[in-house]
């Protein structure tokens, strides 16, 4: 589904990302933790197509297409999905409204029909259910006024609603409290098929008891240094990351 | 100093014969004009407003008019409105039959109560030339009184429509008086064809404890000037709430001024939404005088072309009104490179147990909130009329009357080339 080779990219002239290697294939979840400032939301950003990061050099393929020759939009709508660590507010702009919108444009490139609001309205109640969301913040406007958790619930609504080959969700758990962990965690797992994948960014090996990952990979300074089964996840909390950094230098050195 | 030239729009437009009604305000108008002309923009207060377009063209007084207002009717007010046209009252557009008994919604033609009215309430100081000259040549207006304690759930309509076959002026008049807790909503609109100068002046007195929601819409013709003057005097623990919506006119300018005494409530809203050559100018002046009052504005412009977005957002806080809480944000959006705002907060504080907070952002939309959009399968384009109809449908998400707001914001679709997403509302 997702073949990452030798990607390097770069913020403002600065490199961030130094050669990484990924392959996810439909049906498998992964995670990547890594310490701060290691590059996880930038691999994000750029999978997404944020313009701000210039890849500078590597290759992408996904579903065998260059991801780098689409933008964006195109991106989405090919079904890539990305669950962000800090949602963006956009004031005057209902929830409700923006997913019919979002729903209907990626209905309309796959040749499906489009949803009228009342046909919309029958099939977001559904969706909300999924993650426990009350019917009032689909009138208020998008993610304006959310709690970090309910701007993060409202991530894997869109993302219930999109149904995306690929989803990245960066630090899913962070600011959410155990109940709705559990709930979105499921919700992910819900909507997780054979022919679908996940790669989920965490700090935290809570989640991923939750939705569990055939790969934990750890990020640091812009390179994978190691992956491992879901148990690395557990030892990197007992442990911490330098001994993987250690690892990584010697094996480096060798 | 010389006396200005015979071209003098000022003594142009008070050439004509001095109403009969009310003539001592009249004529204490006319005395203050006397020698007047237009302000330059080597006057402070206009430095960025230039009229002299206005000043090279010619206005006759507006004659009786009738025009079709079928397109301009709310279901929420079918009962409640009075209308006016080239600033005469237009008894058989109007309907005040659904006004609650107490109420009282006239026009001021009908002398003898409005005369009483209009005389009863202070005018205060006059906000200057442009109020003047509405009140030295006004020919008619509307009055609306609310008795103490009566909260009115209909809202009433103001319907101002000029309609100019040649150059007209008009100057619109309105009073409200609210009485102690009495609660009212307003629909204030103003829209017309042609070359035209509207001046309106509206007065507004909200008694202790009294609430008025003021919702104020200008969709006067790309061809024609606004200059229009608000005062508001807000009684203890009274709330003064208004909304200005500006769409139209080749140039604008609101003039809002509000008081405030001891625990009252402000809030100035406004949004214009500027292309071509528009100009839209406010300048506010939110006055604490007494304290434990607080007040709020939040200003946005969309502007596009070569038009220009003016703001002047004055507070003055005096010595007595200790424990003020004064917000003020101007936000401002650029479409072109042509296009231009200048904005300003002007701070007068004299007292120290103060809270005002002022922000003012003048830009482009923000990449942040493009990737997001774009992240969820919006192209660019629709991604950028997406986010500039949220920032102005931002404004109107608070209208209370349902069926203006969903007018607005297909308006504002429409302004916005957000036509083609859909349903947004
Ligand atoms: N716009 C930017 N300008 C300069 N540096 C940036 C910019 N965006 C990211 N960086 C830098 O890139 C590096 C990687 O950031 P990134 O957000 O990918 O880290 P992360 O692994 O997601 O960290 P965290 O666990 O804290 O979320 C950091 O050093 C960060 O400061
Ligand atoms: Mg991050």
């Amino acid at each position: 589904m997702l073949s990452i080779k030798n990607l390097t990219a770069s913020i403002n002239g600065t490199p961030v990302l130094k050669g990484i290697d990924l392959e996810i294939k439909a049906g498998e979840i992964h995670a990547i933790m890594g310490p701060n400032g290691s590059g996880k939301s930038t691999l994000g950003k750029v999978l997404a197509g944020h313009p701000a990061y210039e890849v500078t050099g590597g290759e992408v393929l996904f579903e065998g297409q260059n991801l780098f020759e689409m933008d964006a939009d195109a991106r989405a709508r090919a079904g890539l999905f990305m669950g962000f660590q800090h949602p963006i507010e956009v004031p005057g702009v209902s929830n409700a409204s923006f997913l019919r919108l979002a729903y209907n444009k990626k209905a309309e490139a796959e040749g499906r029909d489009e949803l009228d609001p009342l046909e919309f309205d029958d099939f977001i109640r559904e969706k909300i259910k999924l993650v426990s969301m009350r019917e009032e913040f689909l009138d208020r406007s998008l993610n304006e006024g959310f709690s970090g958790g309910e701007k993060k619930r409202n991530e894997i609504l869109q993302m219930a609603v999109l149904e995306p080959k690929l989803a990245i969700l960066d630090e899913l758990d962070s600011g959410l409290d155990i109940d709705a962990l559990r709930v979105l965690g499921d919700a992910v797992n819900k909507l997780q098929r054979a022919d679908r994948a996940l790669l989920i960014i965490t700090h935290f090996p809570r989640i991923l008891e939750t939705i569990q990952p055939q790969f934990v990979h750890v990020l640091s300074g812009g390179r994978i240094l190691k992956s491992s089964g879901k148990e690395l996840a557990v030892e990197l909390e007992e442990r911490g990351y330098d001994w993987v950094l250690e690892e990584a230098a010697a094996g480096g050195a060798r | 100093m010389t006396l200005a030239a015979t071209s003098n729009l000022v003594a142009e437009l008070l050439a004509g014969p001095r109403p009969a009604e009310w003539g001592e305000l009249r004529e204490a108008a006319e005395t203050r004009l006397a020698g007047r002309d237009l302000p330059t923009t080597r006057d402070e207060d206009w430095k960025y407003t230039d009229l002299k377009a206005l000043a090279g063209l010619s206005f006759a007084p507006a004659p009786k008019a009738t025009v079709d207002i079928s397109g301009h009717l709310l279901p929420e007010m079918v009962g409640t409105r009075q209308v006016f046209v080239n600033g005469h009252h237009a008894p058989h557009a109007s309907c005040a039959s659904a006004v609650p008994a107490g109420v009282r919604f006239f026009p001021m033609s009908h002398a003898s109560e409005a005369c009483h009215a209009l005389g009863s309430v202070p005018n205060g100081k006059s906000a200057g030339l442009f109020e003047d000259l509405n009140t030295a040549r006004f020919q008619d207006g509307a009055v609306i009184l609310v008795p103490k304690n009566m909260k009115v759930a209909l809202p009433l309509h103001l319907l101002f429509i000029t309609q100019a076959n040649a150059p007209v002026a008009v100057f619109p008049r309105v009073l409200v008086v609210l009485e102690r807790g009495s609660e009212l909503e307003l629909v204030e609109e103003h829209h017309g064809s042609g070359t035209y100068l509207t001046c309106p002046v509206v007065e507004i007195h909200v008694a202790e404890g009294a609430i008025l929601r003021h919702e104020r819409v200008q969709r006067d013709d790309a061809e024609a000037f606004h200059l229009g003057t608000l005062k508001a005097e807000v009684a203890k623990g009274g709330q003064y709430h208004s909304r200005t919506l500006s769409f139209g006119a080749r140039l604008s300018r609101q003039q809002p001024w509000v008081r405030l005494a001891e625990g009252a409530e402000a809030s100035l809203d406004g949004l214009a939404l500027l292309e071509g050559q528009q100009v839209a100018d406010t300048h506010s002046f939110m006055h604490h005088t007494e304290p434990n009052a607080s007040s709020h504005q939040l200003h946005k412009c969309i502007v596009d072309g070569k038009a220009r977005a003016v703001f002047n957002g004055r507070v003055r806080v005096a010595p007595l009104a200790q424990g003020t809480d004064a917000k003020q944000q101007s936000r401002n959006l650029l479409l072109s490179e042509s296009a231009r705002v200048d904005t300003k907060p002007q701070l007068e504080i004299y007292a120290d147990d103060v809270k005002c907070s002022h922000g003012a952002t003048v830009g482009a939309l923000d990449p942040e909130e493009l990737f997001y959009l774009q992240s969820r399968g919006l192209n660019a384009d629709d991604a950028r009329n997406l986010l500039t109809y949220g920032f102005a449908a931002d404004v109107l998400t608070h209208v209370p009357v349902a069926s203006l707001r969903r007018a607005l914001r297909q308006l504002v679709m429409a302004r916005t080339q957000a036509g083609s997403l859909g349903d947004l509302s």
